[in-house]
């Protein structure tokens, strides 16, 4: 026995021997604040305080809390300490699943530092250096950094709420928030994956006799798909769910497996190999679809899916263009082999589902980014009524484009919940998080940019290999249509398969890698024509956005600045800008209710940490003169309105206008139930003989009453001042949206949100590191929902973008297709030492055909990073970088070339 | 080699692979004695520090950080703050290396019983250049290299030994199944001596190293009259630098004299199809270092 206080309570446990102190607070204390994310001390979500020192929990035996002192972010909030206070001020959070054990760091700095310093404001540096130990995948440094600086500081003393512009932060501050892995009905099970070894092999019998003799397993199925072939090391072939988890591994154990390995192909190089096996015979080409549209359809040859060449535009005069201006040794064309690697989405809460079947009726918990339309999809999988199947997320801890569709954990969750009759559970550990559960494809790209004497740009040519493992639907070079007009244009896209994971959709799908070829190369173009890099952009480019972005930025002090390219640390200046859609969800709907004279709003979204909630508190608020507080928010449970899944930038562009005209309609309501003489709706109220009856009191004083109204479609007459929506994409993109709408409720707007970024970076020559030092980034999606969450949307953009540019690398065993760097030593994501200074310049005209004013920005801002940093260590260095990320070898080994 | 138990202390190391399957059998738990968990100060200067001390506690220790700065560097650079403060310098010492083979799952290879090293003819990106042995991973402790630039002394259960000797290329450590390792001794510092730690790393905090250097000099009238280098990340074992020390000794320490003497430092070099990229780093990271130590900024 072992004899432990937690949070002030003396507690006996009885531990394994390898149960960790996570294990414990969690499963046997039901104190779920405290989260696993990777299970190797390097992430911090799981850190405690022991004998009040912040320590990593899930590599701490619970033996060796023997007579210690526990805290969890549980015990450590509840006294009024002033760190919570800070980080909901600040909204030093999105998804939340890595807030608990920054709050509980930071609580511990807190104490240290007042305690030797009183309260002086720490450095930057020194806040950094003590949660260095701690990972934000949404990237909401800053404001960490802003609410720990100014909690030590004693601007947070004072005792009071948690309040502050993110609305559930209180929740996730206090580790009270629950998310899909910390749900526990009573009886329920756990269950967890086998999974091939082999890259490819077919799948003979699976004999599941030995798990189910184990004692405690519940049910053991299998979960292959018809063709019986696995494609990828890593596919899940078979579940058990068991009364504990140690109980279902060790049953897993036990089940014999009949593979037939067959050859594979690792990577693209094996891919496309002469006489190399093929991922899909003829005839049998189901790939899945990395997109988040359908995929066009297109020719195969072996594992090459393509050309896809639609946008292309006078492609034979680009090719002969081209050609001869190189035969030429034309210095005008701007040529280079560009590539990009897999990113791993990283969401910290891993994919996870728990499924429960009540009577006929299906209830499943999934960490998803698509509450309303998993609902119907897993209805179809599973040959239930849509009517009998809910899905339930209440806080998402980040998905990024992962986490939409139905995935393995949401499948072998129902599966098993069916089989055992109970509960089940289905958590993703870490190694399948970081292998298995998709990726932003890798891609190689060729690009040609030619430039004419008086600086136009003449042609163009981007022929784009996307490498989504087993799945397809690249789409890099067909983007190269929407920006830069230019008279002929030879834009391919193809898909190399081959036997690794598939990838997904992952903020802004194919716009990072072709902004990496195609803004270095506009750059070099610059370059060689003499000209300033935004001077050129603003000749080329007519987007109305970007153009005033190009103004901003072009007066920025750090870009009439001088590089400085002598010595060990050298510093450049790089620019680039970013071009993307603006799409909404025609389907969706908000609905407005009244209760005892209190208001709720509620939409069948899911907020993983863009602020969906704030969004609609605050939408809602504003037009009926209120406080957001005043206003209750209903999501992330399929039962309520349509609601839109988050990707694509589309979840405020739907649920804000939603919301606006749930709002007029719910004072329409008021005037039509008010029964006062002459009432009319008024901006303040109801107007009527007497005066004016506010809208607060109007509801306070209304009956129960209920609203719904659906995303109004954008306003005809302003609309005519934006640009058409796929504009600069001619006959196809005139066609575009009329394709969009005869395949469902997604609907592509006017007007392309844009970026432009300016970077300054410094690269040390000596030891090949590069730090982004500042990040000045100028954004064009109109008018902000909430002006605190569209900036840190921005900011986590900006850092998942240095992510890309500098660290996250994902590495293959090319023998076995295994991925080696599945865990978070290994696949590195940018800390909070790493984070850039960021100023961001907003620019909120140009959507006023938008019901509200703006669209979304959250895929836009992580566009431009990586081809800005290049663009800024080639001014520094004069080394132009062609392969991502800019690891220190790769910047070394170009320092000679200079 | 494989113990009937393993031995357990600060468990960072040995949590991770008893999750992930890596490891297994059974486990004992270190019995946290007062020797095991102090710091002992001689009169002679020197000092031993009882194996279970953290990695926190060597880093912060106002005694050590003046005494041994390299050393207290070197661990305040290690793994992450919420780890330091659980790891402990044994465990540290004798913690299992990190290539991704070893530590994956669904892999086979020396380290765990198999037949051969999938990473020499795989990917072994975050290999050694000098390949002493039939492993291509790099040793893991940061602490390991630290304490062969102090010269320092193991003390376990049944002997002591001299730190060099606890590595071996051919596998984790050179311990005796159930041996504990109780204490590291450190001789007294040299008067006047500075030391420096560099952890060369493509972010700015804890991240394994792609190459860490540890420089000790003593520096008298304008000369360098004693020098020790060792380095990590770069060969199956912390390894000493004797062409670098000799070629500082008796120098003054200019820029172009550290620079000089950082170049041999790779001479003996011999990288995998994969890592040669280390190479000019390790070069790099010693000239730094040294710098460093010298207290002179390198331009």
């Amino acid at each position: 026995m072992v004899k432990i206080e937690v949070n002030g309570e003396w507690r006996e446990v009885d531990p394994g021997p390898d149960d960790t102190a996570v294990e414990l607070l969690r499963d046997g204390l039901g104190l779920t604040g405290t989260k696993l994310v990777c299970g190797g001390g390097v992430c911090g979500a799981c850190t405690i305080h022991v004998d009040g020192e912040p320590v990593v929990s899930c590599l701490l035996p619970v033996a060796a809390l023997e007579g210690r002192s526990v805290a969890t972010v549980e015990g450590l909030t509840r006294d009024g300490h002033p760190v919570p206070r800070a980080f909901a001020a600040h909204a030093a959070l999105q998804c939340g699943f890595c807030t608990p054990g920054f709050v509980v760091e930071a609580v511990a700095f807190h104490d240290r530092w007042r305690a030797e310093h009183g309260t002086a404001e720490p450095p930057a540096e020194e806040v950094a250096a003590a949660l260095a130990g701690h990972l934000c995948r949404c990237g909401a440094y800053a404001e960490i950094q802003a609410a720990v600086r100014e909690a030590c500081a004693g601007r947070f003393d004072e005792p009071g709420e948690l309040s502050g512009p993110r609305r559930e932060a209180g929740e996730k501050i206090t580790g009270a928030a629950r998310y899909t892995v910390d749900i526990r009905h009573d009886g329920q099970l756990e269950g967890v994956l086998l999974r091939s070894p082999h890259a490819h092999a077919t799948v003979g019998t699976v004999d599941l006799s030995g798990a189910l003799a184990v004692e405690g397993v519940r049910a053991a199925v299998e979960l292959l798909g018809a063709d019986r072939t696995v494609r990828y090391a890593g596919q899940e072939v078979a579940a058990v769910a068991a009364v504990d988890r140690r109980t279902a591994e060790a049953a897993l154990a036990k089940i014999v497996v009949e593979y037939r390995k067959l050859p594979a192909v690792i990577g693209v190089d094996q891919a496309l190999a002469d006489g190399a096996p093929t991922v899909y015979q003829r005839g049998n080409r189901k790939p899945p679809n990395a997109a988040e549209g359908t995929a066009t359809p297109a020719p195969w040859k072996g594992n090459v899916r393509g050309p896809m060449a639609l946008f292309s535009t006078h492609r034979r005069r680009a090719r002969n263009l081209i050609e001869r201006a190189r035969a030429a040794g034309d210095p005008l064309l701007v040529e280079g082999d560009f590539r990009t690697q897999a990113q791993a989405h990283t969401t910290l809460e891993p994919h996870a589902a728990v499924a429960r079947f009540t009577g006929d009726t299906l209830e499943v918990h999934v960490s998803t980014q698509a509450v309303a339309e998993l609902a119907k999809l897993i209805a179809k999988r599973f040959s239930l009524p849509e009517d009998k199947v809910r899905v339930i997320a209440e806080h998402v801890g980040g998905g990024f484009g992962s986490k939409a569709g139905v995935h393995a954990e949401t499948v072998a969750a129902v599966t098993l919940a069916r089989a055992a009759a109970a509960p089940v559970r289905v958590v993703f550990d870490r190694l399948a998080e970081l292998s298995v559960t998709g990726h932003r494809p890798a891609a190689r790209i060729s690009l040609s940019l030619l430039a004419d004497r008086d600086g136009n740009l003449a042609a163009l040519r981007v022929h784009a290999y996307g490498d989504a493992g087993i799945a397809i639907g690249s789409m890099i070079a067909a983007l190269g249509r929407l920006m830069y007009p230019a008279p002929a244009k030879e834009l391919v896209d193809y898909d190399v398969v081959n036997h690794t994971p598939y990838g997904l959709p992952f903020r802004a799908p194919g716009a990072p890698p072709l902004s990496f070829a195609l803004e270095q190369a506009v750059d070099e173009a610059a370059r060689r024509l003499g000209r300033d890099p935004i001077a050129l952009r603003q000749k080329w480019d007519p987007d109305p956005g970007r153009q005033r972005l190009y103004r901003w930025a072009a007066g920025l002090p750090v870009w009439q600045r001088e590089s400085r390219r002598t010595g060990r640390f050298r510093r450049g200046v790089g620019v680039a800008a970013a071009n993307w859609l603006y799409l909404w969800e025609s389907d969706c709907a908000v609905a407005l209710s009244v209760r005892g004279g209190r208001l709720t709003v509620s939409t069948a979204v899911q907020d993983m940490g863009t602020g969906s909630r704030s969004v609609l508190a605050a939408t809602v608020a504003a037009g009926l003169g209120l406080a957001p507080s005043d206003v209750d928010v209903q999501l992330g449970d399929s039962v309520l309105p349509v609601g839109p899944g988050s990707g694509g930038s589309r979840t405020t562009a739907t649920i804000a206008p939603a919301a606006l005209s749930a709002v007029a309609k719910l004072k329409a309501e008021l005037v039509a139930r008010s029964r006062l003489s002459g009432a009319r709706a008024a901006a303040d109220g109801i107007r009527y003989a007497g005066g004016v009856l506010p809208w607060p009191e109007a509801i306070a004083a209304a009956d129960d009453l209920r609203v719904e109204a659906k995303r109004p479609p954008d306003d005809a007459t302003l609309s005519r001042s934006a640009p058409r929506a796929m504009a600069g994409a001619g006959v196809l993109g005139a066609l575009f949206p009329v394709m969009m709408r005869l395949q469902g409720p997604m609907r592509i707007g006017r007007g392309y949100p844009s970026g432009v970024q300016v970077v300054e970076v410094e690269v040390d020559t000596k030891l090949g590191r590069t730090r982004v030092l500042r990040v000045h980034g100028g954004i064009a999606a109109g008018k902000l929902a909430v002006p605190e969450l569209a900036a840190a949307q921005a900011r986590g953009g900006i850092i998942q973008g240095v992510g890309f540019a500098l660290y996250e690398e994902r590495q293959f065993d090319p023998g076995t297709g295994l991925v080696l760097s599945a865990n978070l030593e290994d696949y590195r994501i940018p800390g909070i030492a790493d984070m850039p200074e960021i100023e961001l310049h907003f620019d909120t005209e140009g959507y006023e055909h938008v019901p509200g004013g703006g669209v979304g920005l959250g895929e836009v801002a992580t566009i431009p990073v990586a081809a800005a940093i290049a663009n800024a260590v080639y001014d520094a260095t004069g080394v132009r970088q062609y392969e991502l990320p800019l690891r220190p070898d790769r910047v070394l080994s170009g320092k000679g070339a200079t | 080699m494989t113990a009937t138990y393993e031995l357990r202390a600060g468990a960072t190391d040995l949590t991770e692979r008893r999750r992930t399957g890596v490891s297994h059998g059974a486990v004992r738990d270190i019995e946290r004695s007062p020797e095991l968990t102090r710091i002992d100060w001689a009169t002679d200067g020197s000092t031993t520090i009882g194996a279970l001390v953290t990695a926190d506690t060597v880093s912060s220790d106002a005694r050590i950080r003046s005494g041994y700065p390299g050393l207290a560097a070197a661990a305040a650079g290690l793994a992450t703050p919420q780890i330091r403060r659980a790891a402990t310098i044994g465990g540290n010492l004798l913690q299992h290396n990190r290539c991704w083979y070893y530590r994956h799952p669904e892999t086979s290879c020396l380290r765990k019983g198999g037949d051969s090293c999938p990473a020499r003819t795989g990917n072994h990106h975050h290999g050694v250049i000098f390949d002493l042995g039939p492993c291509v991973a790099p040793h893991p402790s940061t602490l390991g290299a630290a304490l062969l630039a102090y010269d320092a002394t193991i003390a376990t259960d049944r002997r002591t030994l001299p730190v060099a000797d606890l590595f071996t290329p051919d596998d984790h450590h050179t311990l005796e199944p159930g041996e504990l390792l109780t204490a590291v001794h450190l001789p007294a510092p040299a008067t006047g001596e500075q030391a420096a730690y560099l952890r060369t790393i493509s972010r700015a905090w804890a991240e394994w190293p792609i190459v860490e250097a540890v420089a000790r000099l003593v520096i008298t009238d304008g000369v360098i009259t004693s020098a020790a280098v060792a380095v990590g990340g770069v060969a199956p074992v912390p390894m000493r630098l004797p062409d670098v020390e000799s070629a500082l000794t008796g120098k003054p320490p200019t820029a172009e004299n550290l620079a000089a003497a950082a170049k041999p430092a790779a001479a003996n070099a011999t990288p995998l199809p994969m890592t040669a990229y280390k190479v000019p780093l390790l070069v790099a990271t010693v000239e730094d270092v040294l710098h460093r130590a010298a207290n002179i900024a390198l331009e």
